[in-house]
């Protein structure tokens, strides 16, 4: 554990942090838990252990700017702004969810919150971002792109486009690849005979953070963005962070030499360790906080649950 | 930015003005450039002296015109993140056979994007792409494929036979909020008509009737409906010539009203016959006149096969209007053409 780790932040930020990562958690953990009963019909892929990655980044968003996700959504779009009922009632496939029902888990919106839509073919979404980017550059709108997607994604042809155009337009986006080290079963060993940061590094200034570590992700995402919104190009940010779930569905990861240690690599245990011994916060707080959350997440389900199935006259044409 | 204050039923003009088919599409783009700061072009040497075989030559707002890398993947998604962030982008692809290099894209991105969220976001985004063929540019340099793409949900295909479909069409696409695949025939390109000087827009799915006929009705689109024209002109066929003018939305009223009239169909496509437009037309005119007809509804397009280079190899795989005339004429006599029939090259 961290225990040295020295940071500036704020009260205020570490908290947000802080109560970010502890709702996804504790989402995910709930739908691991209910995902059995089959009241959600969809594929979920969760985020336990990497809720560092999606809190750290999505302190440095706002409402403008256009966060493109790939299938692994719940996460960094609940950091995003996603409305927690809005997620659950889409899980549960009503017409009150965030996609009116048409999307499913892995097809997230919130227009509202600067998340225009998330795709389920690996590495594709990299290029919206990328066109966000573009248009925040030819309208002088104050906005960034940001294209997330997994280190699997880094294999596919789109990811070299992308950062290439990017690259040579000095396009305000950023690419953040959340590395946990899996595509589905494959080790990251077997699918990518390339150094991910090295690669990107030929195109744009990277960093790398630990991914694990919110106050990692969030320095060097916070210092990667002000460089963007300064004109100074795209960056990357490559978060080496571990799944602790399997790559869909609600049970934990069982693969052999996963390197997962939930005592040492836990981002929310770091984090409260930190505050704790940085006087930024007491432990009763922590208990606290997690109980909110909990009761905001059987509020949320109250809600999906009660809302209504769509219709199928919507099929029509 | 409104474009709904040009839309009416413009009726083709007479001697108003002419201009070649790309010189009505290099005009549209002009014009709805600088109409609309929203609208701009990107796509593999939009920007180069070439200018798109013309018709992007010399436009007003030069800095709207974004030329990239050979990534047809990923520049049509981020033609697609542009219009999901308020512009309103034309991707441009010099032939339709780049396409293909960027179907995750097109058919998984772009054509779903509206329905996979309820259309809680628009995509207006027009996707440009030139049809070529012969002088031996063979398999990879000649394909259509506009009944492949409008397979997909979510996309609309057009395909502007004449320079006054051409600009209006285009128009139209432009001021689509949904996604619009603009096929235009480069052998049409150097053709001429009279097109109007402003801003006008003709509907989709409103079909244009070339020649008048009572005894066939043969639908064709694009360079196929000029072919057929011609033939029907040097032949004194006795054809009801329709040019749907968009694939999809297809405006099947007119055809069947057509065929209830002749009692004969035809379909000239040129795109690969298994399951294509042709396939369609027959399928659906059958579905809703099928007692209307008097023989069955036949097609003419590419033999199932990649195109040839060599010289008199084309000259077989494809049509001409004579030999469309001659097959015409069959049918009028009450034969019937098998599909590719009139190519000398038979289907493997």
């Amino acid at each position: 554990m961290n225990m040295e780790r020295t940071s500036t932040i704020k009260r205020d930020d570490g908290l947000w942090l802080l109560e970010r990562m502890r709702l996804v958690r504790q989402t995910s953990q709930r739908i691991a838990k209910l995902y059995p009963t089959n009241v959600m019909e969809t594929p979920v892929h969760l985020c336990i252990g990497q809720e560092a990655v999606a809190a750290g980044v999505c302190r440095h968003l706002g409402a403008v700017d256009k966060l493109f996700l790939g299938h692994r959504t719940h996460g960094p779009a609940l950091c995003k702004g996603l409305p927690l009922e809005k997620l659950m009632a889409e899980l549960y496939g009503r017409t009150t969810g965030c996609s009116h029902a048409f999307g499913g888990s892995m097809h997230l919106i919130d227009v509202e919150h600067g998340l225009p839509g998330s795709s389920a073919i690996v590495g594709g979404s990299i290029a919206l971002g990328t066109g966000a980017a573009l248009a925040a550059q030819m309208t002088g709108q104050p906005f960034v792109g940001v294209s997330w997607f997994g280190d699997a994604a880094t294999n596919a042809g789109v990811f070299y486009e992308s950062m290439n155009f990017a690259a040579l337009r000095r396009l305000p986006v950023l690419f953040v690849c959340e590395d946990n080290g899996w595509s589905n079963v494959m080790p990251k060993s077997a699918h990518s005979a390339h150094d991910i940061t090295s690669v990107a590094a030929q195109f744009m200034p990277t960093s790398c953070a630990d991914g694990t570590d919110v106050l990692s992700v969030y320095d060097l995402a916070g210092a990667a963005l002000r460089s963007i919104r300064a004109g100074e190009g795209p960056r990357f940010l490559h978060c080496k962070t571990k799944r602790w779930m399997k790559h869909q569905g609600p049970d934990a990861c069982d693969l052999p030499d996963n390197g997962i240690d939930r005592e040492r690599d836990c981002p929310i245990r770091k984090l409260e360790a930190f505050l704790a011994k940085a006087g930024l916060a007491q432990a009763n707080e922590f208990s606290a906080l997690e109980a909110r959350i909990e009761k905001q997440i059987d509020a949320a389900i109250r809600f999906a649950e009660t809302s209504p199935f769509p219709s199928t006259d919507l099929l029509e044409v | 930015m409104p474009w709904s204050k040009f839309d009416s039923n413009h009726e083709a003009p007479k001697g108003d003005r002419t201009l070649t088919y790309c010189q009505a599409i290099r005009e549209a783009i002009d014009q709805a450039m600088c109409h609309d700061p929203r609208v701009f072009c990107i796509g593999l040497d939009a920007d180069d002296k070439f200018g798109v075989f013309g018709s992007m030559s010399d436009l007003t707002h030069r800095e709207r015109v974004i030329g990239t890398p050979i990534s047809e993947n990923a520049m049509t998604g981020v033609a697609l993140g542009a219009a999901l962030s308020g512009l309103r982008p034309v991707h441009v692809h010099l032939r339709n056979d780049f396409l293909l290099v960027a179907m995750d894209q097109i058919v998984n991105y772009v054509a779903k994007w509206e329905d996979m969220f309820d259309r809680q976001v628009r995509v207006p985004l027009v996707i440009r792409s030139i049809i070529g063929r012969g002088w031996g540019c063979g398999a990879q340099h000649s394909q259509s494929l506009h009944g492949l793409f409008a397979q997909i949900p979510g996309l609309k295909v057009v395909m502007p036979s004449t320079p006054y479909d051409a600009k209006g069409l285009f128009f139209e696409a432009v001021k689509d909020d949904s996604p619009v695949l603009f096929l235009e025939h480069r052998w049409l390109y150097k053709n001429t008509g009279d097109v109007p000087t402003g801003i006008y827009t003709l509907p989709f799915g409103k079909a244009n009737r070339l020649h008048e006929g009572g005894s066939l009705t043969v639908v064709a689109p694009s360079l196929a409906a000029m072919h057929c024209l011609v033939a029907c002109e040097q032949h004194g066929l006795d054809v009801d010539l329709i040019d749907p003018r968009t694939i999809k939305p297809l405006d099947l009223p007119t055809i069947v009203a057509s065929v209830q009239k002749t009692r004969r169909l035809l379909v000239v496509d040129y795109d690969f016959p298994f399951g294509g437009f042709g396939a369609e037309v027959c399928a659906r005119v059958t579905e809703a006149a099928f007692a209307h007809l008097d023989a069955p509804p036949q097609r003419i397009s590419f033999p199932d096969r990649g195109m040839p280079a060599s010289g008199p190899l084309e000259r077989a795989y494809y049509q001409t209007p004579d030999r469309l005339a001659a097959a015409m004429r069959t049918i009028l006599e009450g034969g019937c053409v098998p599909v590719g029939a009139a190519n000398e090259l038979s289907t493997r």
